[in-house]
Formats: structure tokens, sequence, C-alpha cells
């Protein structure tokens, strides 16, 4: 836990940048995110990656009113949106960018705030760039029709989406790559 | 604004264009992915890519180590150390390959092999292999969107045709997990199977391109090729057919340098990897502490 500023330092996006790019990098490792009291990981996760380049979409209104003007992201539906915050208990109700063949990096990064990555009802083991073999991942609060949404969002590589699943205090990366069996 | 002021010397900005674009770049293994390439107290093309890479992804108490052609001691390694050392207060440096948090590098990949905490950034000049196939950027993206390298191959067999084997000394066209083929920067024939299943992420940042592009840890990274001219590595035969061996520490298994003896006018060779070499120094001295 950090003092109410502490997330929107330079020092502590440096290393919750670093704490994603371990979690992108192997999919499965649930990474440690340096964050408020009081307030979501997802918020640290947010003010780590966006600025005014880019657009968040919020559907749900997770996001304390008073953090919007500290991310300074433009507000844009999922549709359109860079970035899309969401609820992990409840399927999503949108389509997200996936990007084009010649641009595919011009596609949506799902923030999904889940109730935990350490334990959960969700049983499932993961394989592709970045996995050493497969990894096994349990997860709470997560419902599983994201999971076959995703498989629609990623099935036409390289378009597609990313997801970052994050719980209180941890993230847990998805990139299109990883393949995603339920056990 | 003084350079001491801001850690990083970029400001935040930057820095987090620069951050989303590699979880990008990581999460599309081997798509080049653009990004606006800020201006750098120092030329492009001198490893201002893989700088802002660096400046980007490194924190306190994190220990760095810089190398030119396997040098740590050559003009561009130490220039970049030193900006990196003047921006950075509390990062600390280091020759050893096995001490580094991260490492960039030009030209070379270690000879020892990385481990899964550490992290390699490449620089980049050239990024796209398909320069010289089509000269438009526009259908490039499409043709690497596709992973069509038809015309690529084709030009790799021309050099077959004519030279019986491929000549590319560096920068050897690599397929990543089965789609992008990368320029994987000007690295030997001899650093590219180290790509392949890496325990360690390797980002290559190209500052006048301005494109960011990844090879995640565990994840596949194959030459070029062809069934019948498969992909091999320098073999540093001497004339007799034997491996050539470090004329200083004796090893036969690493990537030599060829230089020119001063006093007897003969070739002599040596470790590219000055740190391998020092290692392998230290190790012949002292053999018993032999361990992997
Ligand atoms: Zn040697």
């Amino acid at each position: 836990m950090l003092e109410v500023s502490a997330i929107w330092t330079a020092q502590v996006q440096q290393q919750n940048y670093r704490a994603l790019l371990d979690a992108i990098s192997h999919p499965g490792w649930v990474k440690s995110i340096l964050h408020q009291a009081g307030s979501p990981a997802s918020t640290a996760v947010l003010a780590t990656l966006l600025d005014a380049e880019v657009s968040l979409a919020d559907p749900e209104g997770l996001l304390e009113a008073a953090d919007w003007p500290l991310l300074q992201a433009s507000t844009a539906a999922p549709e359109e949106a860079d970035y899309i915050l969401c609820m992990g208990s409840k399927a999503a109700q949108f389509q997200p960018r996936l990007g084009s063949l010649p641009s595919p990096e011009q596609s949506a990064t799902l923030i999904i705030c889940v109730d935990s990555l350490h334990e959960g009802e969700l049983k499932i083991s993961l394989e592709g760039p970045g996995v050493n073999g497969n990894a096994d991942c349990a997860i709470a609060g997560l419902h599983p029709d994201w999971l076959s949404q995703r498989e629609d969002w990623v099935c036409g590589y390289p378009l597609g989406v990313d997801l970052l699943l994050v719980d209180d205090s941890a993230v847990l990366a998805l990139p299109r790559t990883t393949r995603v069996e339920v056990v | 604004m003084s350079l001491a002021q801001q850690f990083g010397f970029l400001d935040e900005y930057a820095k987090k264009e620069i951050r989303r674009t590699s979880l990008k770049a990581v999460a599309i293994p081997g798509y080049q992915v653009p990004y606006s390439s800020r201006e750098m107290p120092m030329g492009r093309g001198f490893g201002t890519g893989g700088l802002q890479l660096t400046l980007a992804l490194i924190g306190e108490g994190e220990v760095l180590k810089v190398i030119d052609q396997g040098s740590d001691d050559s003009v561009n390694a130490v220039n970049l150390r030193a900006f990196i050392e003047m921006t950075c207060p509390g990062v600390g440096t280091t020759r050893v390959t096995g001490e580094a948090d991260l490492i960039q590098s030009r030209h070379r990949i270690p000879e020892k092999p990385l481990r899964e905490d550490q992290l390699l950034v490449l620089q980049v000049p050239y990024p796209d292999p398909l320069v010289v196939v089509e000269a438009s950027e526009e259908k490039r993206k499409q043709l690497h969107g596709e992973a069509d390298y038809s015309r690529l191959l084709v030009k790799l067999y021309e050099d077959i045709v004519k030279f019986d084997e491929i000549t590319i000394s560096h920068r050897y066209p690599t397929r990543i997990n089965d789609h992008y083929v990368i320029d994987p920067s000007p690295i030997p024939r001899w650093d590219v199977p180290k790509l392949h299943m890496s325990k360690a992420l390797v980002l290559l940042g190209a500052g006048r391109e301005k494109k960011i592009y990844a090879v995640p840890p565990y994840t596949k990274a194959e030459p070029l090729a062809f069934e019948d001219k498969p992909f091999r590595v320098e073999a540093f035969l001497d004339e007799r057919g034997r491996r050539r061996a470090c004329a200083r520490c004796g090893c036969d298994s690493s990537f030599l340098d060829e230089y020119v003896d001063s006093n007897s006018g003969h070739q002599v060779y040596r470790c590219s990897d000055a740190d391998w070499c020092d290692e392998q120094l230290t190790r012949r001295s002292a053999p018993e502490v032999i361990n992997g």
C-alpha cells in the first residue's frame, strides 16, 4: 500500500511498468502492482499507461471521477477506445477495436477487474509465446463468456486484443498470442 | 532543464509512449510497432532507439551493461554508459554479463546464456527486412500482416544460386512465432539461434526509423532457410578444417574477431565478447571452479 499520490509519481510508474512488461512477457505470471490504500490496482495500471495521447472507455463507471483529470486520457466509447476498463464478473457488451492487418497495434487493451488471480473457480491452462511449456492459473470473478469472446477477438492473428486481468494488488496478462484452455 | 533533474532524461510522456509501444511489441512478437522517437543529444544512428528503450525501462537500484560489438570499452559503449550514469542516478553499471539486470547492445548478443530475470535491448539501424524487395512502407506493412515473405525468399534463393550458399553475414532475416520476419539487428549469424526460445525478453529499438519490436521469452525465432540449404552459423575453421580458438583465453566455442598481430603480421583470433573472454581466462587459471 502506498500513500495517496504515489501511483502518479514517476518512480512508482516505472516499477509498475516493469511489472506489466514482465506480465505480458510471461502470460500466467501474477505480478504485484504498487497501488494506494483504498484504490484498486487497476487505477495504478491506468496511471502507468495512460496520458492525453490515448483514450479510455469505462462502460461500467468503475473509475473514480477524481482520477479522470489525473489520467488526462480522453473518453471514448468501448468500440473506439485504446483502453477499456471492464468488470470481470459481467460479460462484455461491446466489440473492441482489433487493429488492422497492416497496423495490428491499433487495437484495444482491456483492463479487466477480477476478484482474485491467486485462487478461484475458473482454472485455465496457457500456452504460447512467453510461456515455458504451459502455465496453470486459477481466477475468481471472471465471467466465462470473456474467454469465448476473447477467442472470437483473437482468432484473426495478428489482429486481436490484449487482456490485463487485475485483482486487488496484482496483474496477469493474456496477450493475443496466448492459447487458453479451460481445465 | 538540467540533465540531473529528470531521472532518465526523457520526459514522462515520452517514457509512457515507449512503454505502451513496448507492451504492444511483446504482445505481437516481431511486429515493428511505430512510435514517435524523440530527439536525443546524439545523432540518430548512434543507438538512440536502444537508448530510449533503456531510459524508459530502467529504475533505481538496477544494474546495466552496455556493449558495442562485444566490448564494453568501445567509444560508443563508453558514451552511452556515461550518458545513462549521468541521467539515471542510482543505476549501477557492470561489465559482467551475469551481474546485469539490463543489457543494451549493438552488434552482439552475449555468449553467456541470459536468464529469465534479465532483459536485452538491441540497437537497430534498419528494422525492416522487406526493404530490399519492396520500397513502399504501406505495401511492406500489408505483406508483414499477411506474413507474405515469398519475395524475400526468392531474393535469398538468388543468393544461393549465385554463391552456392546464403552469404548474409549480419542481420539475418528471422521469423518470429511463425509469422513476422524481423531484421534481428546487425548481429552475426552466430547470435541468431540465441533468440530462439530465449529465457530473456529481447527488445529492439530503431530510433531513426521510429520502430520498436520484440522477441518475447520462450518464443520461436527461426532464420529463413531452405531444405537443401540450411541455415549455418560461422564455422571458424582453419586451413586444416579445425575449429579456431581464441588466442587469449583458448575458448573454441565463441564468436571470434580477426586481428592482425602488429609484431608478427599474422592473423590472430580472439573472442568478440570481452566479458566472456575474461571469464574463460579466469576459469583456465582456476580450473577447479568450473561450474556449468
Ligand atoms: Zn577469448
